[in-house]
Formats: structure tokens, sequence, C-alpha cells
């Protein structure tokens, strides 16, 4: 193999490394997208017996947006394999240990149940905030898209936005908390 | 290719001593076709021995043809090529055309490639220039300065309006209206 051939085998079979930005996000949503990547399956040379697949680092998992009431009604199940050793944590409560779980685990099950897929895993970098190691985050040259637009709360609007915005009803002053 | 092919004997599709480059050299042996004289199941391969067989065997000279009769068996072909290799065909309710179809193929390939995973379904006598895709081809050239987390790059391409923003339009269009009245 020539020096060119060996070096263009190098560039095609690149790994690249993607940030994605989870706040507000549904993560069932985001995790069929995040697949692909993780896959591979967004490159032309993508083939189920191919090692294409990219690295993502997702940021801002404590701030994922499940739909509906979710965070009450969603369970996750754990057996720790001994009698009696069933466990069911409602999606709040499992956000409260570990922020980056619910995340990971919707990006899990939204992959096929393959030997593959334990393997593509540790190619998902999981971060509760936006604090990412140096060492990862240079290695970043893509961002991906969030799927729908991230709100702007009332306190990120200036003072003069919020004073200048049409007014619907007078309120009356007993109505308004201090 | 799914892995169900994986433990597939692989290769690739070619062609046994150039042949065909200044001559060729039909390698299909021999042909045996097996056929129950009573079951339906042969009824087609009984009404190709009756009609079309001997045309094949006369415009095939190449070509040993065999015809056994098989008391309540299946129709079956079976094609020996030059280089050993025997392509066995289940036929069973087969029509007519169909094995005619199929008898043309076991003429005209070159080896038997039943139960081989062919490597490259494709094949060019012209090689890209360009060379094959990178990541970075097609790569927006305004990536290479960005610093992640960026969160311009990262806002997503969905622009529905809110009824916030709808509530501003109104009260502008409303304050336009008051100004011209005005006026």
């Amino acid at each position: 193999m020539s020096q060119l051939k060996r070096v263009q085998q190098w560039a095609t079979f690149a790994r690249v490394w993607h940030i994605y930005d989870a706040a507000w996000q549904n993560p069932f949503q985001s995790a069929e997208l995040l697949k692909k990547y993780l896959m591979g399956m967004h490159k032309p040379i993508y083939h189920p017996m191919n090692d294409c697949g990219d690295h993502v680092i997702v940021i801002n998992t404590a701030d994922v947006a499940l739909p509906g009431d979710e965070w009450k009604k969603r369970v996750y199940f754990h057996h720790t394999g001994y009698p009696g050793g069933a466990s069911w944590t409602l999606a709040w409560e499992l956000h409260k240990k570990n922020p980056t779980m619910v995340m990971k685990k919707a990006v899990y099950n939204s992959m096929d149940r393959s030997l593959q897929r334990r393997y593509t895993m540790e190619r998902l970098h999981l971060y509760p905030d936006a604090n990412v190691p140096l060492n990862l985050l240079e290695n970043v040259s893509n961002q991906i898209k969030q799927l729908r637009p991230k709100p702007k709360r009332l306190d990120e609007y200036k003072e003069e936005e919020v004073r200048e915005f049409p007014k619907l009803i007078d309120l009356p002053k007993s109505y308004i908390v201090e | 290719m799914s892995h169900s092919n994986i433990f597939l004997k692989s290769g690739f599709i070619n062609v046994p001593l150039k042949n065909g480059i200044g001559r060729y050299v039909g390698q299909l042996q021999r042909v045996v076709l097996k056929f129950c004289k009573n079951n339906g199941s042969s009824a087609g391969m009984r009404e190709f021995i009756e009609t079309e067989l001997v045309n094949f065997a006369k415009s095939n000279p190449g070509v040993v043809v065999y015809v056994k009769p098989r008391r309540h068996k299946t129709a079956v072909i079976k094609a020996e090529y030059l280089n050993g290799d025997s392509q066995w065909l289940n036929c069973r309710n087969f029509t007519k055309e169909e094995i005619q179809k199929w008898l043309e193929l076991l003429k005209r390939q070159q080896i038997n490639h039943d139960g081989q995973r062919i490597r490259k379904l494709w094949h060019t006598d012209h090689p890209s220039i360009q060379g094959p895709w990178t990541p970075f081809t097609f790569r927006d050239p305004q990536l290479n300065l960005a610093t992640f987390p960026d969160e311009r790059l990262s806002k997503s391409d969905v622009i529905a309006s809110t009824s916030q923003d709808e509530l501003v339009e109104m009260f502008k269009k409303q304050k336009l209206k008051e100004l011209q009245s005005a006026n």
C-alpha cells in the first residue's frame, strides 16, 4: 500500500467527535438522532460490519425535558440477581441520583439488542452540565443541532424587554406577589 | 449484508482462465434433469422436456444433457462445471419458462456462486480521481474556526412561531394602525 493510499484509508475511517446540547430536549427523540452518529449511520460508507461509529459528547443532560408526565410515570427496572432483588425507580428519582442516567438509558434502549451495543455505548460521553474535560473537548469538531428550539426563561430577558412587553390584562394589586 | 451471512464462504465474481478474452470455453459440462412422470410438481419439467429440451441440447453441443425419471421425487436440476463445481437446484412446481430461465443461467455462469457471499457488488474500470469520501469532504469551512460548544451552531432548524411571537406581532400591527389613524 502506497503512502497516499494509507493516508486515504485513515482519513476515510477517521473518528469524528460531535457535541450535543441536551438542554430542553426530549431524550428519547435525541437518542434516535445520537444513535445514528454513534453507529456511523450518517456516513456514506456505513455498513453494519464496518466499524465507523463516531464519538458523541452530550452536555447538560441534567436539563433534559421528558414529555408529558413521564417524570412521574416512567419507571426504570433493575434486578440485582438475588431473590427479592428487583427494584423499580421512577424517572425523577433516577434523575436525582444520576442526572446522566435518563439520557444514557434512552440511547441504550434506542439501539438494537446486539453484541455491538455495549461497544457503541463506550463512544457516548455524558455530562450533567457544560463542564467537559478539556482533553475530550479538544477533539470535538462538529456540533449536532438541537431538535427543538430552546425556550428563553423570564429571568434571561432584560428588565427593559419585560417592561415593554404588551400587557394583556391589568391585574388588581392584590393579585401581584411582591 | 446482515450477520446471518457472516459464515458463508466469501469471494469475488471471477472468470476461470480469463475465459472470454480471445476464446470462450463454455464452463457448463453436464446438466442432469431429474423429474417424476406422475407428480404434478414435475409438470413444468415434463413440459420442458417434451417441447424445449431437444432444441436446448442441439443448440448447446458442448453440454451433456441427462434426463433421469425418478419416481415420486421432486424435479431437480444438477449442473456440473469444468472446474469440478456442481450446483443443485430444486425445481418443485416450476413452470416451463422458469426452468428455461434457470437453465440459461446455469449455462452462462462461469462458476457456482451459490452459497457464496460476494464481497463487492460493484466494479469500476475508472476509479474516482477525487478519492473515496472522508468525514472532511463537503464540510462547512466555517466549522474550522468555531469553538465548541457553540450556542449558535447548536440552534435547531425548527422555526415555528410561538403564541408569544404572534402576540408581539399583533401588538406591533395595532401600534402601526394607531399611528396611521393619528396622522
